[in-house]
């Protein structure tokens, strides 16, 4: 009822305005469906769908009707393939810039943006990441610096400082354990979650001392033997952790760690949100995660996940790129951005960032980051539940490099 | 064709052509992207294949272990559904007052859904019984419910038989009431104990609803997907994965094939078939009639 009052009250100003030179049939009318896999920032996105409703209608007389549909992430994506490949595509939809852009885009399901304003405003280095082929195909909207997370207070109150190396980290592990704080809190019921120990111990490898990793991987020469160094980080993780790590989720996770249960958390700034729900004063640090005692190998991951794209197929791909522009509008952008916890990645986005963005930024000015690359569709998901059966010890490390050695040939085989 | 006959059909015809529509088609369908290398996004549905995603089935060690895995799980279904849910409906049947108020308690799970379901008890397997174990010490709940395979197999057990014996046990106590009075008191004036009249007056009469009640736990067991989907999500690993989740995640998550996922869920469609089929022809046989 309210939205329907505030579109009346607008229709009436603007035909006031205009002085009812309008007839009804002038006034053009768009639905456009907007599909997003973020039910915990619907009412964000709403208000914000409902600006660019009001804009639309002052400054170019038209009547958008935004059809907002939120699933959660867990199912968003079978839904948003279901309705793509049924002809039934949203005109607006997220994706994963690095996962999924390279599918969608071959299979016709993404528009080129390159020409769309925002392409203007966003940072080259995002910018970077949501093209393909030459082209800009969506529009970035979670731009990450990613490291583990760790509590301040409790480095703090020990004199730690986060370690630049292996050996360094051994340490820290036996200062926290002397002292009895658990130095790490595992979190493995979701199988995503182990699965960062090593997607973030591998970029720190593949972007120092293997540079050809992914390339030999590719031709058939590779193999994750060549980088089993990860797993002696990986091994004083599972080793120093907490207990119950099955029986803990990402939500019990962050509670966990939020009420200082554990020093450190292999997670990412994404969770930045539900443990400060939990713990407002929480001290959060974010730091790279040491893999050798090669200091080279510590580095701050650079990626871009949730992005926008336009379907090629919207009867209204003009609006549907107008909205999109609108999520960088120079006006109100900042706000949103600033309530979703999000990174800034556009010129536009002037709003005082979190300190633990700050501290992952520090490390990216010394050269300490790399871009994240994407590894072929399977392999990611294969080395998540191998992570989980070594934890249990149903693995060996040679059972678990194998398996994802396989899982990384059929995925190139099926290509 | 008798004209009764006819109407018979044409009454028949909406749900059929609804059945076509929702399932016959798509199943179908799903026949046919079995033949091709379809990812699940491509607008051209892939190449077709001919039969190689079956050939690769064969040597699908992940497929063949959660085959084994859901035969294990129908083999305990199938058998503790039934006696739990004929042991409530002989037990509550027994009840004078308090029959309908028991009933509904069973029969109460089965309205939820069973991923709702199966959340509640994830919350009672990883913070409930922990907390038991550390307040009151009862040591035997301490075990890791969700994470250690052993004992999630017996959490998934324990969801699907709170989430399904009340529906086989409404089926049995139907049974049990049809059973004609007249022939229980003969049997009694004749002498016979409790347990002779239970053997061989009312197990053969209510043998029909035991080939009912076995097909339904042997056909849904096959199918599992929900309990152990909000469960386990089949982990740790693959531990628990039964084959309709592996079906799931190789359509789904991995490398979205999508066509060898269909191939995988024929497969399972036959087995289904071919095992009921049997058990049907097999139970029809013992039955009496009246």
């Amino acid at each position: 009822m309210k939205k329907l009052f505030i579109l009346m009250s607008v229709l009436v100003s603007v035909f006031v305005i205009t002085g009812c030179e309008n007839n009804e049939d002038d006034l053009r009318e768009v639905e456009l469906d907007v599909f997003m896999s973020f039910p915990r920032f619907q009412e964000q996105f709403e208000d914000y769908f409902e600006l660019f409703e009001q804009k639309m209608l002052e400054e170019e007389n038209i009547i958008v009707k935004i059809n907002l549909e939120m699933p959660s992430s867990d199912t968003a994506q079978q839904l948003l393939q279901a309705r793509l490949s049924s002809d039934d595509a949203p005109d607006v939809y997220t994706l994963h810039a690095i996962a999924d852009i390279p599918d969608y885009y071959e299979a016709g399901y993404l528009a080129d943006l390159s020409d769309a304003e925002f392409t203007n405003s966003v940072y080259d280095s995002v910018l970077e990441s949501v093209t393909y082929d030459g082209k800009i195909v969506a529009l970035p909207l979670e731009s990450l610096a990613w490291g583990y997370l760790y509590n301040k207070d409790i480095f703090a109150q020990y004199n730690l400082t986060p370690p630049q190396t292996l050996s360094e980290m051994e340490e820290v592990v036996n200062t926290l354990n002397a002292n009895d704080q658990t130095p790490f809190l595992l979190a493995f019921q979701e199988s995503w979650i182990p699965q960062l120990l090593m997607a973030l111990s591998l970029g720190g490898m593949i972007n120092s001392e293997e540079p050809n990793f992914i390339e030999n991987m590719n031709s058939g020469t590779g193999s994750y033997a060549d980088i089993d160094e990860v797993f002696g980080i990986i091994d004083l993780i599972m080793e120093n952790g907490t207990e119950r790590a099955f029986e803990t989720g990402g939500a019990a996770g962050s509670a966990d760690f939020a009420n200082g249960e554990a020093a450190m958390w292999v997670q990412g700034p994404w969770m930045s949100g539900s443990i400060l729900d939990v713990n407002p004063d929480m001290n959060i640090g974010l730091a790279p995660l040491p893999v050798t005692n090669n200091p080279d190998t510590t580095m701050i991951n650079l990626s871009t996940s949730t992005s926008l794209g336009v379907s090629p197929t919207s009867e209204n791909k003009d609006i549907a790129i107008k909205l999109v522009n609108f999520i960088l509008d120079a006006e109100h952008s900042s706000d949103l951005f600033a309530e979703l916890k999000f990174n800034p990645l556009s010129s536009v986005h002037t709003y005082d960032t979190f300190p633990w963005v700050d501290e992952a930024m520090a490390y990216v000015a010394q050269g300490k980051a790399y871009l994240e690359k994407g590894l072929p569709n399977g392999v990611t998901d294969e080395t998540a539940l191998m992570l989980q059966e070594y934890y249990l010890g149903d693995k060996t490390k040679q059972q678990v490099i194998d398996a994802i050695d396989a899982a990384w040939q059929s995925a190139i085989d099926n290509q | 064709m008798k004209n009764s006959n006819r109407i018979l059909l044409i009454f028949c015809l909406p749900a059929f052509l609804l059945y076509s529509t929702f399932v016959l088609y798509p199943a179908l369908g799903g026949f046919w992207y079995s033949l091709t290398n379809w990812n699940g996004l491509d607008p051209t549905y892939g190449d077709y294949v001919g039969f190689s995603n079956y050939k690769e089935l064969l040597g699908d060690e992940n497929f063949k272990q959660s085959l084994l895995f859901t035969s294990k799980y129908v083999i305990y279904m199938v058998i503790l559904q039934n006696i739990i849910a004929l042991l409530l409906a002989v037990i509550i049947e027994s009840f004078e007052k308090t029959k309908n108020v028991f009933r509904t308690i069973f029969f109460f799970p089965n309205m939820i859904s069973m991923i709702v379901g199966g959340f509640i008890w994830l919350f009672i397997f990883t913070r409930v019984f922990p907390y038991l174990a550390d307040t009151i010490g009862l040591m035997i709940l301490d075990e890791s419910w969700i994470g250690n395979p052993q004992y999630s197999f017996y959490s998934i057990l324990i969801l699907s038989l709170w989430g399904s014996v009340g529906y086989l046990m409404i089926i049995y106590i139907a049974a049990l009431q049809n059973i004609p009075k007249q022939l229980l008191e003969a049997a009694r004036i004749d002498g016979a104990s409790k347990l002779q009249i239970n053997w061989h007056i009312v197990r053969p009469l209510i043998a029909n609803s035991i080939t009912i009640g076995v097909f339904i736990a042997l056909s849904t067991s096959f199918k599992v997907f929900d309990q152990v989907y909000a469960l386990t999500g089949g982990g740790p690993g693959r531990a628990t994965q039964v084959v309709s989740l592996n079906i799931f995640s190789e359509a789904f998550a991995m490398q979205s094939r999508f066509g060898y996922a269909s191939a995988k869920a024929v497969v399972l469609f036959v087995l289904i078939l071919g095992i009921t089929l049997i058990q049907l022809l097999v139970m029809k046989r013992k039955e009496v009639e009246m």
